[in-house]
C-alpha cells in the first residue's frame, strides 16, 4: 500500500488487492492501518513519478487517438470519435486498450460515454468496463455524487441534506440547487448529461497531417524505420499536395512494444513534401541520436505527423538562383537535424550601438527568407564612418590587467591579457559608446580603442567608466578586451 | 588534362630544364586522376603575381587548403586570411558587378575554438568584405562534427566556400582526403582553419602558416602611436604546395578593392634546384 500526507495526516492513498481483502481502503489513516496489520509494507507516495507515469501512459495511448488529455491523478481521457472504426468499433478498441494495459501489469478500468463527465464517472465509480452511449441518465443515476467530479465540500453538503446518488438530484428543481450549492455543481451535472458541451483540451497539439503504420511483427532496424518514414511521407505527400501545404516541422513517433514512445522531431527551413527529403532529415536525426533510440524488442507502430505546415508553392524548375537557395535550405536542414537547430545560424543586424547587441545569431532555419538587416547596417556604417569592427568577437569581454596609460583616460601603452604582456605600438580611438539614456543596458560609458601590439596583433579594447568619475563616487574604471582584428 | 595550362611561369623563373617541366605535367595529370583536385576547376588568384605564379595561377577552387595560425594568439590573422580568400571567391561582385553571382559561405567551428578565439562578428565581417547575409555559421560540439559538417557542405554546389575551424588535433590523411574529394565533387573551396601548427600528413592542396605582421604606418617615424593602424598585414608562409614552389611573403589585405597587395619582395624558401624542398628547410 502507498501512503501520503493529506492535511496533517498520513493517509493511505493506494492499496493493492491483497490489502483490500484485509479490509484496508484508501483514506484510512496510516497509523490505524499499521495498528490493524503491523506486518504491512507501506511505501511513501511519489507524486512526481506518478505524474511521469501518467504522461508516459498518455503517450502510449496516442496510438488510439491523437486527441487525448490526462485527467490527474490517475485518468486519461481519449476522444475516440472518428477513430474507433479503425479498431473494429468502440468496444473492440476498449477491449484492446484494456488488454494491453493489463498486459503491462496495471489494473485499469475504462468506460465509453458521450461526455467526459459521464465517462469519467462510469470508469471510476461504475461497473468495470461499462459502456454507455446515449444512456447517460441511466448510467449515472445509481452512481454516488462524488462521481460528478465535485469538490469534497459540496459532496459533504449534499450528503447532509440526504442527497447521495446522482439519481437523487436529477429531477429536483434546478434553481434552489444552484442557489444552495453553486452554479458549478449544476454545470458539472449538465456536462455529464451532455446538456452542455465540455471541450477536451488535448495534451499535445493535434497535428494537421498524420500518417501511421501498424506492424504485426515489431521492427527494430534503423533501415526499416527509415523505409517506414519514407512510406509514411509518401502518404503525407498526397494529403499535403491536396491542400497545397508543405511540412515545416515533423515528428516521428515510434511506439515500442513495451509501451514506451520515442518522439523524434525534425525541422525544415522551407515547406517540403518530398518523401526523399523527409527521409534524409530523419537519417540525420537518427544518426545524431545514435544509441538513444533503443528499439528494445521493437516498435509496433510508427506515426509521422506534420506539426507545422505552411503553404508550399509548387516546385519550380529552372531559374538558377532558386535552385541554389533550395540546395542551401536542404543543407541547412541536414546540418540542423544532426547538430541541433540552434547550432546552425545566420547573423542578423540589430539597430543598436552597443557592440554585443549590434549583431545576433538566429537559427538559420527560422531566418531562411527573413530580412537580416545588413543593408541598413551597411548604409549606417558608411554614413557614420564607423571605425572598423573586429572579425572575431568575444561574447563576454575579457578583463585585461596591468593596463598602463600615459594619461588617466587615454589609450593604453601596455596591457596583460591571458597572462601575456602586449606592448601597444599603434592606437586608434577612443570611440565612445554609451547605452541609451532610457535604460541601463550596456553599463557605464565605454571608450573603445583599436590597438596594435609589437607583434602585429590587433585588438579591440575598451575602458568601462572614466577616471574623472571616480571623484563622484563611481567605481574605478576597468579595462576589457572585446575582439580581435585580422 | 587542363592542369599544365594553368601553370605558365614557374619554370622560367626558376630556370629549370624542360625535363622537370615535363615531370611536373605528369604529376599534375596523375593527381587529377586521383580526384583530389577537380580537373576543370578554376583557380582563385590572390592578385599577387609572385604568389599566383608559385600556385600555378592561383589556389585551385575545388580543393582543400589548410590555413594554420602561427600561434594560437594569431588565430585572428589566420581567420582574416581565410575570410579574404572567401571574399575573393564568394563575392567577386563586390568589385563592381551586380550581386547575382554571390555564393554562400559556411563557417563551421568547434565550440571550444569559438569560446577561446571569439565568434564571427557580423559588423566586422561586413567591413572586411564578407556579406553577413551570405554567411551561415555552424557551431559543432566536437571535432568530428566539424569534419562531418564540412564534408556535407563541401559537396553542396550552392556553397562557394567552407571554412572549417578546428582546435583539436588528430586530423589524419584519410579525413583530409575525404574533405579534398568532397571539395572536388562540389567544386567548393575548402579552408581548414587550424589554431595551432601541426605537422600532420594531409591531403590538402596547400598549407599556409599565417601570422600577424606589424602594419606599415609604424616604420614611418615620428610619433608612432599617433599614426593609427594600417590595413591588416599578414605574414604568410606557404609550407606545402602540391603544385610547385614554397615561399614566404608579407601581404596586405585591401578590403575595399578586395585584393591582396605585396609589401616586400618575396623571400623564397625553396631551393632553386628542386621542385620540392627538403622538409627541414620548410619547418
Amino acid at each position: 500500500m502507498v501512503f501520503g500526507k493529506r492535511g496533517n495526516l498520513d493517509l493511505l492513498v493506494a492499496v493493492d488487492a491483497g490489502a483490500e481483502q484485509l479490509g484496508l481502503a484508501t483514506g484510512l489513516a496510516l497509523a490505524q492501518a499499521r495498528a490493524m496489520h503491523p506486518t504491512l509494507t507501506a511505501v511513501p507516495e511519489d507524486q512526481a513519478a506518478d505524474a511521469r507515469l501518467l504522461d508516459a501512459m498518455a503517450d502510449w495511448c496516442q496510438r488510439y487517438t491523437p486527441l487525448l488529455a490526462t485527467d490527474p491523478p490517475d485518468g486519461i481521457l481519449l476522444d475516440i470519435g472518428g477513430c474507433a472504426h479503425l479498431f473494429g468499433g468502440e468496444e473492440k478498441l476498449r477491449d484492446d486498450l484494456l488488454a494491453r494495459v493489463t498486459g503491462f501489469g496495471f489494473s485499469a478500468r475504462a468506460a465509453i460515454a458521450a461526455s467526459i463527465g459521464a465517462a469519467s464517472a462510469a470508469a471510476r465509480f461504475g461497473a468495470a468496463a461499462a459502456t454507455a452511449t446515449d444512456h447517460e441518465r441511466d448510467l449515472l443515476a445509481p452512481l454516488p455524487l462524488a462521481a460528478l467530479r465535485l469538490s469534497s465540500d459540496t459532496v459533504a453538503a449534499l450528503a447532509r441534506v440526504g442527497l447521495k446518488r446522482i439519481g437523487d438530484i436529477l429531477d429536483l428543481p434546478r434553481a434552489p440547487l444552484a442557489a444552495r450549492f453553486g452554479a458549478e455543481f449544476l454545470r458539472m451535472l449538465d456536462r455529464a448529461l451532455t446538456r452542455e458541451h465540455e471541450p477536451l483540451t488535448p495534451r499535445l497539439p493535434v497535428a494537421p497531417y498524420i500518417a501511421e503504420k501498424n506492424f504485426h511483427e515489431p521492427i527494430a532496424r534503423e533501415a526499416d524505420v527509415l523505409a517506414t518514414v519514407e512510406r509514411l511521407a509518401m502518404r503525407l505527400k498526397t494529403a499535403l499536395a491536396a491542400r497545397g501545404d508543405g511540412a515545416r516541422r515533423l515528428e516521428l513517433a515510434l511506439f515500442r512494444t513495451d509501451g514506451a514512445v520515442k518522439r523524434i522531431a525534425a525541422g525544415t527551413s522551407r515547406p517540403v513534401r518530398d518523401p526523399q527529403a523527409i527521409r534524409a532529415l530523419f537519417v540525420e536525426r537518427l544518426a545524431a541520436l545514435g544509441d538513444e533510440i533503443d528499439p528494445g524488442f521493437g516498435f509496433d507502430l510508427a506515426r509521422l505527423s506534420v506539426l507545422t505546415a505552411e503553404p508550399c508553392p509548387d516546385e519550380q524548375i529552372g531559374f538558377g538562383g532558386h535552385e541554389d537557395q533550395a540546395e542551401i535550405d536542404r543543407l541547412v536542414d541536414r546540418l540542423s537535424a544532426r547538430l541541433g537547430r540552434r547550432r546552425v545560424s545566420r547573423l542578423i543586424a540589430h539597430d543598436s550601438h552597443i557592440p554585443e547587441f549590434a549583431a545576433a545569431a538566429l537559427p538559420a532555419q527560422a531566418t531562411a527568407r527573413a530580412e537580416l538587416g545588413w543593408e541598413a547596417f551597411r548604409r549606417f556604417r558608411i554614413q557614420a564612418e564607423l571605425s572598423p569592427r573586429p572579425l572575431r568577437f568575444l561574447a563576454r569581454p575579457e578583463p585585461i590587467e596591468d593596463v598602463f596609460a600615459l594619461v588617466p583616460d587615454g589609450p593604453p601603452v601596455r596591457f596583460r591579457w591571458r597572462r601575456a604582456l602586449h606592448e601597444v605600438i599603434a592606437v586608434e580611438g577612443p570611440e565612445r559608446i554609451e547605452g541609451a539614456w532610457w535604460n541601463e543596458e550596456g553599463g557605464p560609458a565605454r571608450d573603445y580603442f583599436r590597438v596594435e601590439d609589437k607583434a602585429g596583433l590587433r585588438f579591440w579594447l575598451f575602458r568601462a567608466g572614466l577616471y574623472r568619475d571616480m571623484a563622484r563616487g563611481q567605481p574605478p574604471p576597468r579595462w576589457f578586451l572585446h575582439g580581435m582584428y585580422a | 588534362m587542363a592542369a599544365p595550362a594553368r601553370r605558365p611561369s614557374v619554370s622560367s623563373s626558376a630556370g629549370m630544364p624542360a625535363a622537370l617541366d615535363r615531370l611536373r605535367r605528369e604529376l599534375c595529370a596523375a593527381e587529377a586522376a586521383t580526384g583530389l583536385t577537380s580537373a576543370g576547376g578554376a583557380a582563385l588568384a590572390l592578385g599577387i603575381p609572385a604568389i599566383d605564379g608559385v600556385l600555378g595561377g592561383g589556389l585551385s577552387c575545388g580543393a582543400l587548403h589548410e590555413i594554420v595560425a602561427a600561434h594560437e594568439t594569431e588565430t585572428a590573422a589566420a581567420t582574416g586570411f581565410a575570410l579574404a580568400l572567401a571574399a575573393r571567391r564568394a563575392f567577386p561582385s563586390c568589385r563592381g558587378l551586380a550581386r547575382i553571382a554571390e555564393k554562400n559561405v559556411l563557417w563551421i567551428a568547434e565550440d571550444l575554438s569559438l569560446a577561446e578565439n571569439g565568434a564571427p562578428y557580423g559588423p566586422g565581417l561586413d567591413g572586411a568584405g564578407i556579406a553577413p547575409e551570405r554567411l551561415i555559421t555552424v557551431a559543432a560540439g566536437r571535432g568530428r562534427d566539424v569534419l562531418w559538417a564540412m564534408e556535407e557542405a563541401l559537396r553542396c554546389r550552392a556553397v562557394g566556400v567552407v571554412i572549417g575551424e578546428m582546435r583539436s588535433r588528430g586530423i589524419d590523411q584519410v579525413m583530409t582526403r575525404r574533405l579534398a574529394l568532397a571539395a572536388a565533387a562540389g567544386d567548393t573551396l575548402g579552408l581548414l582553419l587550424r589554431t595551432t601548427p601541426h605537422d600532420e600528413p594531409s591531403a590538402a592542396a596547400t598549407r599556409w602558416i599565417i601570422g600577424a605582421a606589424p602594419s606599415f604606418l609604424r616604420s614611418q617615424g615620428g610619433d608612432e602611436r599617433a599614426q593609427g593602424l594600417g590595413p591588416p598585414r599578414l605574414a604568410a608562409r606557404l609550407v606545402r604546395n602540391r603544385r610547385g614552389h614554397l615561399g614566404a611573403w608579407i601581404v596586405e589585405w585591401n578590403s575595399v578593392e578586395q585584393r591582396f597587395e605585396l609589401t616586400t619582395h618575396s623571400e623564397p624558401v625553396a631551393g632553386a634546384a628542386c621542385d620540392r624542398p627538403h622538409r627541414a628547410a620548410v619547418a
